[in-house]
């Protein structure tokens, strides 16, 4: 790189298993000897992956590696890969046909593929190895095409690119994961879990996929606890939007959904989140934050190459230490190992995802024409007054909020609980609708999108008015125990007039908590399904069904004393 | 048989009719033997109809028109 960040190679504590990997410290590490903990971690994934006796060979492993080298177009990595280089005709076509495809073009790689490798006698444990390497393969690659090392001495002269022979596919099958059988369970105290569940409540499926190798898993969680958990250099949040970044140029629909959740734990709107998705460039970031997604997009492995080489110099410019640029790559190249794998095993999202990456995607100037069909959400009612307006129809717009202000004012009145604010925010609401409607890609329908931008421009006054409440998911209250269990009139609504039911239905919607009356709001009062209220909150189904059953229970305690069976009280009823 | 809390920490989805037959199947178990989460579950899903039916947090259909006519208004403010 121009004024490398190590720009010669300096002798470096010894890391066993790097020698063990490759007879010798290379360059690519010593250039990151100011962050041991980082190599520690890449030297942990090389033993687990390369150099532990697996189904796959050495020298079948180098081989791969090397065809990812060429994929990415890293000489030093051709090289690095290069001592075992031989062509004795163990090499499978299949194989190496799937680890070119998965290499170059990641995105395209589909249940399809896999077939071919079952046809061709690799059972599951052999492609997982396959994947696992191939992913390696990028990290490797993403950190030498930003690093920059001289060839060590010990290195041969890289040889020419090996061809790959493998045409760009025409063909995007949308095949759902995953492709590998489940595997076996992990036990209750697995610790890679418990790290899962402390850092971000969950355990990814990503992981729970990948349980043939445990020890893989382990050295996973080691590497996210190394390079993405600690705050000694960037912080958390600055790490998890490289994540969103890459994992967005990567075309990968699984990280952009699991870590727009994370983001959101940590504060970040998911409305942030998205902007980082939809066009970073116009995302609410800091000039600093902007200049460091800009280098670190360049490091996106996928489409392989053709975009302007990692740069440092304007990081430094932005204030940016040496040791924090060196964590920056760790962590692009960290995603991109872990959006291969993804790819590599059609893991589905663990959460709705806000944005599903489609062909489209891939030539994104070249598809200009909008059709109706194309769209994923083809029984949306809204879809053709949607691309009318999306065409320059203004007009058309009007039929839009015709059609939905009743819902966004009845979300945004449960949310705010003043009819007059709630009437202008509606306002607000539609003129952001209309601002942002060229970027609705119709991956949802349009009213849940709409109500999404309801819920966060209510969300967002709350926060500013009363700054402590939180839609996030985050952890769910202890036990809800029903206090009021005495028996209800067969028809309560004899016991009140109309006008009162409403009043005493409104006033006890506000008392609500907010998390659980956003989805109290969305789903009794606006009838929207579970799987659209989650998508509109960026939440998991589960999440959404825990809040709705404990917001109706704590409406129905607000509204017991009011129509309890007056004559017939137990007052021995009790919960056992 | 399932405690009250674990009836309470399940029973959403039964109340959305949407519970796996094992799950209902246990639901009803404990529900058969239990008078209070009866109580429960009854009150719940009258809460749910009322809940439903109030237009506590809805336009009238007379106050979506000025609504229609603001946002347009503003809209076409702001393109001109």
């Amino acid at each position: 790189m121009g004024g490398t960040l190590a720009a010669r190679n300096e002798q470096i504590d010894p890391f066993p298993g790097l020698v063990e990997a490759y007879g010798f410290v290379p360059n690519l590490f010593g250039l990151q000897k100011k962050l041991p903990r980082v190599i520690e971690a890449e030297q942990r994934l090389i033993d687990v992956i390369v150099v532990r006796e697996s189904g796959l060979s050495r020298r079948m492993k180098d081989c791969l590696l090397r065809i990812v080298a060429s994929a990415q177009g890293s000489d030093y990595c051709r090289a690095l890969h290069a001592q075992t280089d031989s062509n004795n005709g163990e090499e499978d076509a299949a194989l190496l046909a799937f680890a070119n495809k998965l290499a170059k073009y990641t995105p395209w790689v589909c249940k399809h593929d896999i077939d071919v490798l079952r046809v061709s006698g690799f059972d599951d444990s052999l492609i997982l190895d396959s994947v696992l390497t191939v992913a390696l393969g990028q990290l490797l690659c993403t950190l030498a095409n930003a690093l920059r090392p001289n060839l060590d001495s010990e290195l041969p002269a890289p040889t020419s690119i090996e061809s790959s022979g493998l045409p760009e596919p025409v063909e995007w099958f949308e095949t759902r994961g995953p492709y590998l059988q489940p595997g076996p369970q992990a036990a209750s105290n697995f610790p890679p879990y418990a790290f899962f569940r402390e850092q971000f409540g969950f355990v990814p499926k990503l992981f729970q996929e990948q349980m043939l190798r445990p020890d893989v898993v382990e050295a996973e969680s080691h590497t996210l606890a190394q390079i993405l958990i600690p705050e000694d250099l960037l912080s958390r949040v600055a790490k998890e939007q490289v994540v969103l970044l890459i994992s967005t140029a990567n075309l990968n629909t699984y990280f952009v959904a699991v870590h727009s959740q994370i983001l959101a734990t940590l504060g970040v709107s998911l409305e942030d989140s998205n902007q980082i998705v939809e066009d970073y460039r116009r995302a609410p970031i800091s000039p600093a934050e902007m200049a460091l997604l800009d280098e670190v997009r360049k490091l996106a492995c996928c489409p392989a190459g053709g975009e302007a080489g990692f740069d440092p110099v304007p990081l430094r410019a932005h204030g940016f230490s040496e040791l924090q640029i060196l964590e920056a790559v760790a962590m692009a190249a960290v995603v991109n190992f872990l959006n291969t794998l993804q790819a590599g095993l059609g893991t589905t999202p663990d959460f709705p995802p806000r944005r599903v990456f489609t062909r489209k995607d891939l030539y994104p100037s070249s598809s200009p024409s909008r059709l109706i069909s194309d769209a994923t959400s083809p029984d949306d009612p809204d879809a053709a007054i949607v691309v009318r307006v999306q065409d320059g129809d203004t007009n058309a717009f009007e039929e839009l909020v015709r059609r939905h202000s009743r819902r966004v004012f009845g979300t945004l009145a449960g949310l705010l609980g003043n009819l007059d604010d709630a009437r202008d925010v509606t306002q607000d609401v539609f003129l952001k609708a209309f601002e942002h409607i060229g970027r609705f890609q119709r991956r949802s329908k349009f009213s849940t999108w709409l109500t999404s931008i309801a819920i966060n421009t209510g969300t967002e006054l709350l926060r500013q008015r009363k700054p402590l409440e939180s839609l996030d998911e985050g952890e769910e209250e202890a036990e809800f125990r029903p206090r009021q269990i005495q028996s209800w009139a067969d028809n309560p609504e004899q016991a009140l007039a109309a006008a009162q039911r409403t009043d005493l239905v409104r006033e006890g919607v506000l008392r609500l908590p907010q998390k659980y009356r956003v989805v109290v709001l969305l789903r009794d009062i606006n009838q929207v399904s579970t799987e659209e209220a989650a998508a509109v909150l960026g939440l998991s189904i589960p999440a959404v069904k825990a809040r709705l059953l404990r917001g109706r229970l704590m409406l129905r305690e607000s509204l017991a004393p009011h129509f309890i069976r007056m004559e017939k009280r137990s007052p021995d009823a009790k919960l056992r | 048989m399932l405690s009250c809390a674990e009836f309470l920490a399940e029973f959403g989805d039964y109340l959305e009719e949407a519970a796996s037959p094992e799950v209902r199947a246990s639901l009803e178990e404990h529900l058969h033997e239990c008078k209070t989460c009866q109580v429960i579950v009854d009150s719940t899903r009258k809460t749910i109809r009322f809940v439903t039916d109030c237009d506590s947090f809805t336009l009238t259909a007379d106050q979506v028109e000025p609504i229609v006519k603001d946002v347009m208004k503003r809209i076409r403010e702001k393109k001109a």
